[in-house]
């Protein structure tokens, strides 16, 4: 065996309790896919966020819509990468496209995130950002003009009826991308509910607690991304599209909080066989990460500030500064959930008889920095996205392009 | 904003989707192994590639051609799933009368530890052994027949498999003592030992058979006469409380606590 290894495998035997099988010291599935829900989650929230603006007609977030795609666009970009970084071949993803099986659900993400990607983000954001890149071509100058022309398509018709249409177009693929948003992460949630080896994966709720936790995250994410741009750029918060968004989230804590206790209370009254070494997972492995971080920290402590800043007479700075906070609690949080469910999965025997752990490298190709690195990619191409795009009102009212 | 009926935008968009859609069906084409799919979802034509492979293995059936007896008891011994070349090395070159040299007799004790090296993950009643306690300085075949390995007779001793204890208690004070005073062994113990275990003492009383105050000592405890031994005595209704003897003594070396 080769001596890294080695010294791993003893490191992980230390921290064995109980009995396991000989191939259940070592993780199989590392942090790299628990950034893979934890991403994707982001990119059906943020998604489901913007269509509440454009189907359910909730004006107060107007200021969020074209910020909340974009973000879901930067972040489906990075959706797949750990999932290739921690399979290795990158190259062989492309072959399950050219012969698609359609009995492997893992084989057929490639295609529900193809029509996510393509159908919905891409198309909703061109239709969206197509009257502005016309502008923008207009106003700019060589390699920049025709960025903006090939992103176009070559598009100049700014007209009256063809911006109409573009607004009909956008409805329309919103109506569309509901379903798919839900199908993108139900999907992420059934691959682990559908494990039927693996009681604390296999559930029929999983595809549900996954998505509003998906919903959750993608409106706090969106709720930061906000206030963080908003103050960067020197501009004013609207205090009712952030009084919306917080609203959102509250109710959204709450729908995901009621599942997961939901998921909870089912479990314990079943009692199946494995009820004894999950509580025992829960109770010693799992008790900082789920209780504490998870629960306490990530759902409880979220709810009560927010409904503290909602529902009292806060001043609005202070208002601001309670979102913001719980906000960033509910991402951490989240990231907990994503890591209770993959790493906490595999942390127990399959003989319902003893505990493994996870030591999580620094370096090497599933290690902490990968993951760090893989985090933090798409808010790099965000940025690149808000430089090339830019979705505030400001950057559309100062001139309208002229037609033809 | 109309190029007859179909608004410009959907053209353009229509004609990148088109665009994709061609060069995905193109690609495949190409990409696509002309076999895939024919006999389900792998490439057919893998199938002539792996026959191509040249052969390794001859199959116990051309053993049989010169060596019937050992394939004969083997195919009615509880090796009988196992095939000749699982212990011997693939053969297809000394079946055929190429081969230079014989395959290899395995002599080591490595090989047979591969299946009978004691894993708590294996079934029941499948012989395994742990390697340190079962006769360490033996080789496997000096005592089992790999054609033929169920034992035709009980192991001499228990020391056969219970090494370890049987050197701790070949120079403790129970030396003298037979496993069999202490243990009910069922005899089919030697032929399946995990499907059939030895009964063990389970009260206070069984020590006080030769070790209570006031009890003499045994002139024939299960067939051994103990009264040659400085037995020791202790009161048993005030020695140790109410601790079980073995929680303070080890009974295969019973002066040490």
């Amino acid at each position: 065996m080769n001596p890294a290894h080695q010294a791993q495998l003893e490191a992980a035997l230390q921290q064995v309790t109980g009995f396991i099988y000989p191939n259940e010291a070592e993780l199989h599935w590392s942090i790299l896919v628990v950034i893979y829900p934890y991403i994707t989650g982001l990119v059906a929230g943020a998604f489901i966020l913007a269509s509440l603006e454009k189907v359910f007609k909730v004006k107060d977030l107007q200021p969020t819509y074209r910020l909340a795609l974009l973000t879901a666009l930067a972040f489906v970009f990075v959706a797949p990468i750990p999932l290739q970084a921690h399979l290795g071949h990158p190259e062989r993803a492309f072959e399950i496209f050219l012969t698609p099986n359609p009995s492997s659900a893992m084989a057929m993400f490639g295609f529900v995130y193809a029509w996510y990607l393509m159908v919905v983000l891409l198309l909703e954001i061109w239709f969206e950002f197509r009257e502005d890149m016309v502008r923008w071509r207009q106003q700019s100058r060589g390699l920049k003009k025709l960025f903006y022309w090939l992103i176009s398509l070559g598009s100049r018709d700014v007209s009256p009826g063809a911006v109409a249409f573009d607004h009909k177009a956008v409805y329309a693929i919103t109506i569309l991308g509901i379903p798919s948003a839900f199908l993108l992460h139900g999907y992420v949630g059934f691959i682990f509910g559908s494990v039927k080896a693996n009681p604390f994966w296999s559930s029929v709720l999983m595809p549900i607690v996954f998505l509003f936790s998906a919903i959750v995250s993608g409106i706090s994410l969106v709720l930061i991304l906000y206030y963080i741009t908003t103050l960067l750029r020197r501009k004013t918060l609207d205090q009712k599209c952030l009084n919306a968004l917080a609203a959102f989230l509250f109710y959204a804590l709450i729908i995901d909080l009621s599942l997961e206790s939901l998921d909870f209370i089912h479990r314990l009254y079943e009692s199946e066989e494995s009820i004894e070494i999950l509580a025992e997972l829960i109770f010693s492995k799992l008790f900082i990460s789920l209780a504490i971080v998870q629960i306490l920290l990530g759902t409880i402590g979220p709810l009560l500030l927010l409904a503290f800043a909602l529902f009292t007479g806060l001043p609005n700075e202070l208002k601001r500064l309670a979102f913001f906070i719980a906000a960033i609690f509910v991402q951490v949080g989240i990231f907990s959930t994503r890591w209770n469910v993959v790493i906490g999965g595999q942390l127990f025997s399959k003989s319902f008889r003893g505990l493994t752990a996870y030591k999580l490298e620094l370096g090497g190709q599933e290690g902490l920095l990968t993951a760090l690195g893989l985090l933090i990619l798409p808010f790099i191409i965000l940025y690149v996205l808000l430089k090339l795009f830019p979705p505030w009102d400001d950057a559309r009212t100062d001139t309208k392009p002229t037609e033809g | 904003m109309k190029s007859g009926k179909i608004p410009n935008q959907v053209l353009q968009v229509g004609f990148v989707f088109l665009l994709v859609g061609t060069s995905m069906i193109l690609v495949r084409q190409h990409f696509i192994p002309e076999s895939f799919g024919e006999l389900g979802h792998y490439r057919a034509d893998a199938v002539g590639v792996i026959a191509s492979h040249e052969i390794q293995f001859a199959g116990w059936q051309a053993c049989m051609e010169c060596h019937e007896d050992q394939v004969a008891a083997k195919n009615n011994s509880f090796h009988r799933t196992l095939s000749c070349e699982t212990c011997h090395g693939a053969a297809a070159e000394h079946a055929s009368g190429e081969a230079e040299e014989d395959p290899p007799l395995p002599t080591g004790r490595a090989l047979c530890l591969t299946c009978h090296r004691y894993l708590v993950s294996r079934p029941t009643g499948f012989p395994q052994i742990i390697e340190e306690l079962h006769e360490p300085a033996k080789l496997c075949h000096t005592c089992h027949d790999p054609h033929d390995p169920t034992p035709s007779e009980r192991p001499e001793s228990c020391s056969g498999c219970h090494a370890a204890i049987a050197r701790v208690k070949a120079v403790s004070h129970h030396a003298p003592l037979d496993c069999e005073v202490c243990h009910e062994v069922a005899p089919e113990h030697f032929l399946r030992p995990r499907s059939n275990i030895p009964r063990k003492p389970f009260e206070r009383a069984f020590c006080g058979n030769c070790h209570a105050a006031g009890v003499d000592t045994p002139a024939n405890f299960r067939g051994v006469d103990l009264t040659a031994f400085e037995v020791p005595k202790v009161d048993q209704d005030t020695h140790g409380g109410t601790l079980l003897c073995w929680q303070c003594h080890y009974q295969h070396s019973p002066e040490a606590r």
